[in-house]
């Protein structure tokens, strides 16, 4: 490659790192919770454990069974959500959402369909809306990180062609030599060795994130630009509501059909449109003997992964009064291109493989917010600046304070079960919100305070592993959940959080205490030592 | 001809004109090339041609726009872009209107 060329690229590539750098340590930092979000949930809230059943087996699900005890609980909704027991948890969701509203969220237990209090915790909902929408109004929050993960997606397009000697820095760690030096090394080995998976999270990402965006373009050939009409051939169907009503078909039997018509599939979601609730007056005057009727037009859509494959998201649709299967939704055997969106959200959030691989995809994100972290460090270092640049003092405190605000809200969700607030006050979920918001906010402004950069960073990180170690303690004090007598999904979730702990504590001991900053005068002039110069020198090893 | 010059030396052959050609010039170019691949994808049926311009749409962006970043100048890079984007705008003009006026295809 030709120097000037290999300038261009690198240049591209420190000033896409420099802008975007920040939001992009934002969102994937905050997509490891967002990862492990049906873990954390289960965790964060003793009552889901307690909803677990003895027996070796899971009691099959029983729709009926589900639509009964939602009638019983007044949940009188046309359309609405249900999703079944799956691996970690033991109960069923009936979810129903309204634009602009607060969702209607029910929970039962999967054995015995009996209605219990919904979690007062909601951490993995604060964590996984951080990663998606960055708590912003959609869809804009949703595009921001799209362009985000278009951003990271474009510098690892230029930081494979610079690294010109990738061989060589797949090993190369030199912690005795300059900071410098370190810094680019981390940046190298960190870059490298999770190459593949950040490639693959931020290409999905981009398109998860910009979907909404690129929809109505890609609706205009085929669709006349109209999105809901191309939504509707690719998903299926929607309810066509006349106001005729009949009875429902034998929902049980529909579930049974599902062998056939979705093999090897677990079923994630069902969504009833046009199912009506007749209370007891209504039906006197309907004259209708089943309680349980349907608008003629009304459908039952069954959605779930298939579990051999990786474009594995399955989807059948059946009309609530005929039972007739009306459309299938399947990926499998289909073009390439179908294949490859619908892998998308598979391979985003790890719906495939098992627990260790989205371990693996935990890791390499870390990798990816300390590739970030050092990125931005090395800009500022081979310019001189040092902690008293604003991009210094915002890297630290928007990067530094968003782990240690994470770690406090883990420990506000189990310290707070200790002042037992009424569900209905959202008090607990309230005080996280704030915890989360406020520390945040303070570790923002604690660089424009504290001067010593590195001081700081090792404040913020006892304070990360502290808060930890805290969670671990409240949850064993306030719930009874000890570490040493928990098991299933709590204890690797408590696991999870003691090796995060402990992974800060060495960060803390590993990190050096303060740096040498060289003077600008010595980065303008050119050096003869390689592992001084700051000026760009692509031929050299520590470029 | 030298006022032609003087306006393409001050507006456009610069870095800044360079980098707007790279962010704004690519995506309306990525736009275009993607309609123009949706309407004229010949492979599987119309939801593959949908997903084709949609894998396509990010693939272009991230070719286009380092393309136009390795220009040596913004003349160069929008050079770069108007040679994409104007026979790609007349196929979809085309592909749009036989579309809107159901004319057999060739």
């Amino acid at each position: 490659m030709e120097q000037h060329t290999h300038k261009k690229l690198y240049t591209t590539h420190a000033w896409i790192g420099i802008i975007s750098g920040i939001l992009l340590f934002i969102v994937t930092f905050s997509g490891i919770p967002a990862l492990f979000d049906h873990e954390i949930e289960y965790w964060q809230y003793p009552a889901y454990s307690e909803q677990q059943n003895t027996a070796e087996e899971q009691t099959p699900f029983n729709l009926e069974l589900a639509l009964q005890a939602s009638k019983d609980l007044n949940f009188n909704h046309e359309n609405y959500f249900i999703q079944p027991a799956d691996k970690i948890n033991n109960h069923v969701i009936l979810a129903h959402f309204s634009e602009g509203k607060e969702p209607d969220l029910r929970y039962l237990n999967a054995d015995s369909y009996q209605e219990f209090p919904a979690s007062p915790s909601e951490l993995n909902h604060l964590l996984g809306y951080l990663h998606t929408d960055l708590h912003l109004p959609r869809p804009w929050g949703r595009y921001i990180v799209g362009l985000s993960g278009m951003a990271m997606l474009l510098a690892i397009i230029a930081g494979i062609f610079i690294h010109v000697k990738w061989r060589k820095e797949f090993v190369m760690l030199r912690p005795k030599r300059s900071w410098r030096l370190l810094l680019t090394d981390q940046h190298k080995l960190l870059g490298l060795w999770s190459l593949p998976f950040t490639f693959i999270l931020a290409f999905t990402g981009t398109i998860l994130g910009l979907l909404g965006l690129i929809s109505p373009i890609l609706a205009l050939a085929a669709f006349n630009g109209d999105v809901e009409k191309a939504t509707i051939a690719v998903l299926g169907p929607k309810a066509e509501v006349t106001g005729e009503y009949s009875a429902v078909y034998p929902l049980n039997e529909l579930l049974d059909r599902l062998e056939i018509d979705l093999p090897d599939t677990s079923v994630e979601f069902i969504q009833v449109s046009g199912l009506k609730i007749i209370n007891r007056q209504e039906k006197i005057e309907e004259q209708r003997e089943n309680e349980l009727v349907t608008d003629v037009g009304g459908i039952i859509k069954f959605s779930g992964y298939h579990k051999d494959k990786l474009s594995n998201l399955e989807t059948v649709t059946y009309n609530l009064s005929t039972g007739e299967r009306i459309h299938q939704g399947s990926f499998i055997g289909k073009g390439p291109f179908q294949r490859i969106f619908a892998a998308v959200t598979p391979l985003h959030y790890v719906l495939f493989g098992n627990t260790w691989l989205k371990v693996f995809y935990a890791l390499s994100a870390l990798a990816a917010c300390g590739l970030i972290l050092t990125g931005n460090m090395l800009w500022l270092h081979r310019r001189g600046h040092g902690m008293k640049h604003w991009l210094s003092k915002s890297t630290l405190g928007i990067c530094g304070g968003l782990v240690v605000a994470t770690s406090f809200t883990f420990a506000a969700s189990q310290v707070l079960y200790a002042f037992k607030f009424p569900l209905e006050s959202g008090l607990h979920h309230l005080s996280e919100e704030w915890l989360f918001w406020g520390s945040w906010l303070v570790m923002i402004a604690a660089p424009f305070i504290i001067k010593d950069g590195f001081k700081l960073s090792h404040y913020f990180l006892r304070l990360t592993s502290f808060a930890l170690i805290i969670t671990l303690i409240a949850d064993g004090v306030f719930n009874q959940r000890w570490l040493w007598f928990s098991q299933g999904w709590v204890f690797n979730i408590q696991m999870g959080i003691l090796i995060s702990a402990l992974l800060f504590i060495y960060l803390d001991w590993k990190m050096p205490n303060q740096v040498q900053q060289k003077s600008n005068t010595n980065i303008k002039n050119s050096n003869p030592d390689p592992d001084q110069s700051a000026s760009y020198m692509p031929q050299e090893s520590n470029q | 001809m030298s006022l032609i010059n003087r306006f393409i030396n001050r507006f456009i052959n610069n870095n800044a004109s360079k980098n707007t050609a790279a962010i704004l010039g690519t995506l309306i170019t990525t736009i275009a090339l993607t309609v123009c691949i949706t309407l004229l994808w010949p492979f599987g049926n119309v939801i593959e041609q949908i997903f084709a311009g949609g894998t396509f749409f990010f693939v272009f962006w991230a070719s286009l726009f380092y393309w136009t970043v390795l220009a040596d100048t913004g003349k160069q890079a929008w050079g770069r872009i108007l040679i994409i984007l104007l026979p790609v705008l007349a196929i979809d003009i085309f592909s749009l209107l036989q579309l809107s006026f159901n004319l057999p295809a060739k």
